[in-house]
């Protein structure tokens, strides 16, 4: 593979003082097919920017093909994940194991298919209970099937889009209805989404024992722990660590009541005007495995 | 006639089954958790492109790697083409390095990949958390997006082995 000079030749001219040309290397067609395709690409960049879309027409198509393997993959992949998670955790699980298997004792006379239905039972309970809190609501459910490096604040694509009456802009919610984020970017049959831990994903709040309100935001420096914040607190506020962060629907783009998670730290903010209440949201963004989309909670009514 | 279709047939397989490849690669990467270390998780679209890309030659990994590089847009909810562009640079340039001074062996796939993932890397930090003026840059450089690139490396000679199986299988008969 190691080839030096035929090689050479195809790429540079040799000049006659022995040093290489650039010259018909830039003249040679599949340059020019090359250029051709970065200007593409650029121009493909620009016109997804200007219409404040994330995913232009080759993406979109891509996308189409790479959502049913994505689909068949983290069914798949959910049990080599757990195998994975078993030798990176093994100390914790060592632990684990010892007490279930005490559990196990007691649990052995029990049968397989009382098992079953009870699994059963409780997966369709958490999203009857999410049902009770706001009947009003209708409800999506969504799996997660993709997760990629890039993702900084742990946002992940969904098993729904268009086709199943998922918007841009749909509010997300975990299995115990705990807010996860919002839907920024749909296909015909996944969608992406965005979690309140991205920095600018603002959403009206309230200290749900003192009613002190303030504006829910992704932090940087707090996201890589799964942490959001709670911004312009009132200086003078009586909320304390543990209390429930709940949504107020102000705004109309969040419904209200959706409970955010819990307060773990409170702190002055760098004005000094107003405090700062870092957030550990209840549901786990990072492992989130099963999601419901509020597809709609009658937008006109505010609390 | 015949020859010249068979011959057809064969470079048409052979990137239809690159083109396979390339959507597990793309699968894998996204795939929930997968070989994830806390935050860290390695790339498996750009090794795999710049695999096809060193066996293909710099042209047609290129063209390739813009395919590849519009999957890893979707999958990284990136603007449509800016990976696209990356890749297709990262590809065509890292090719012609192999061809023209580096030997193909692991040692030097592992170092050419480590090298193209922290740069694909590092762009996209720099356009997507320091422009954005997000606090503890250095921190998240240095405990993601650098082990990232080094994970990526470390499991690149799976991709390389990929491509010179494909290549292998689909020898284009002159």
């Amino acid at each position: 593979m190691c080839n030096p000079q035929g090689r050479v030749r195809r790429f540079f001219v040799i000049q006659q003082g022995g040093e290489f040309g650039l010259k018909d290397f830039f003249y040679t067609v599949k340059f020019k097919i090359l250029l051709a395709v970065a200007v593409i690409l650029a121009g493909s960049m620009a016109w997804a920017g200007a219409n404040g879309r994330l995913a232009s027409a080759p993406s979109q198509i891509l996308s189409l093909v790479l959502t049913p393997v994505q689909q068949v993959a983290s069914f798949l992949g959910g049990g080599l994940n757990d195998l994975t998670d078993k030798y990176l955790r093994i100390d914790a699980i060592i632990e684990e194991n010892e007490q279930l298997q005490l559990e196990n004792q007691q649990l052995r006379e029990q049968l397989v298919e009382y098992d079953r239905i009870k699994a059963e039972y409780e997966a369709y309970q958490d999203l009857n209970n999410i049902r009770t809190e706001n009947p009003d609501y209708t409800y999506q459910s969504a799996f997660v099937i993709g997760r990629d490096p890039l993702e900084q604040f742990g946002a992940f694509t969904i098993d729904q889009g268009s086709a199943q009456g998922i918007q841009r802009g749909d509010v997300v919610v975990s299995d115990d209805g705990y807010l996860v984020g919002r839907v920024i970017e749909t296909t015909l049959t996944s969608s992406k989404v965005m979690t309140l831990l991205q920095p600018g994903s603002y959403a009206a709040c309230v200290v749900s024992r003192t009613r002190d309100s303030g504006n829910l935001n992704g932090n940087a420096e707090y996201a890589l722990q799964g942490m959001s914040v709670l911004e312009n607190l009132s200086r003078d506020t009586l909320a304390t660590v543990g209390d429930e962060v709940i949504t107020t629907g102000l705004g109309g783009e969040y419904p209200p009541n959706i409970r955010v998670g819990t307060i773990q730290e409170i702190l002055p903010e760098d004005s000094g005007r107003s405090s700062l209440a870092v957030i550990k949201p209840g549901a786990d963004i990072f492992d989130l495995k099963h999601v419901f989309v509020i597809t709609d909670f009658g937008q006109g009514e505010q609390p | 006639m015949t020859s010249r279709r068979k011959r057809n047939l064969t470079i048409l397989s052979k990137w239809v089954v690159y083109f396979l490849f390339l959507l597990v690669a793309a699968t894998l990467q996204s795939l929930p958790g997968f070989l994830q270390i806390g935050s860290v998780k390695p790339l498996f679209i750009l090794p795999f492109c710049l695999g096809v890309a060193i066996y293909q030659g710099e042209y047609s990994g290129a063209f390739f790697a813009v395919l590849g590089g519009f999957l890893w847009d979707w999958t990284g909810g990136r603007i449509g083409g800016l990976m696209a562009l990356g890749m297709m640079l990262v590809c065509f340039f890292a090719a012609m390095l192999v061809e023209l001074y580096l030997r193909v062996n692991y040692i030097n796939f592992i170092l050419v990949t480590f090298a193209c993932a922290l740069l694909m890397l590092s762009t996209d930090f720099l356009f997507y958390y320091l422009m954005q003026d997000y606090v503890a840059g250095l921190h998240r450089y240095l405990w993601v997006v650098v082990p990232s690139a080094v994970y990526t490396a470390l499991l690149s000679p799976l991709s390389m082995k990929a491509a010179r199986f494909v290549a292998g299988r689909f020898v284009v008969e002159d």
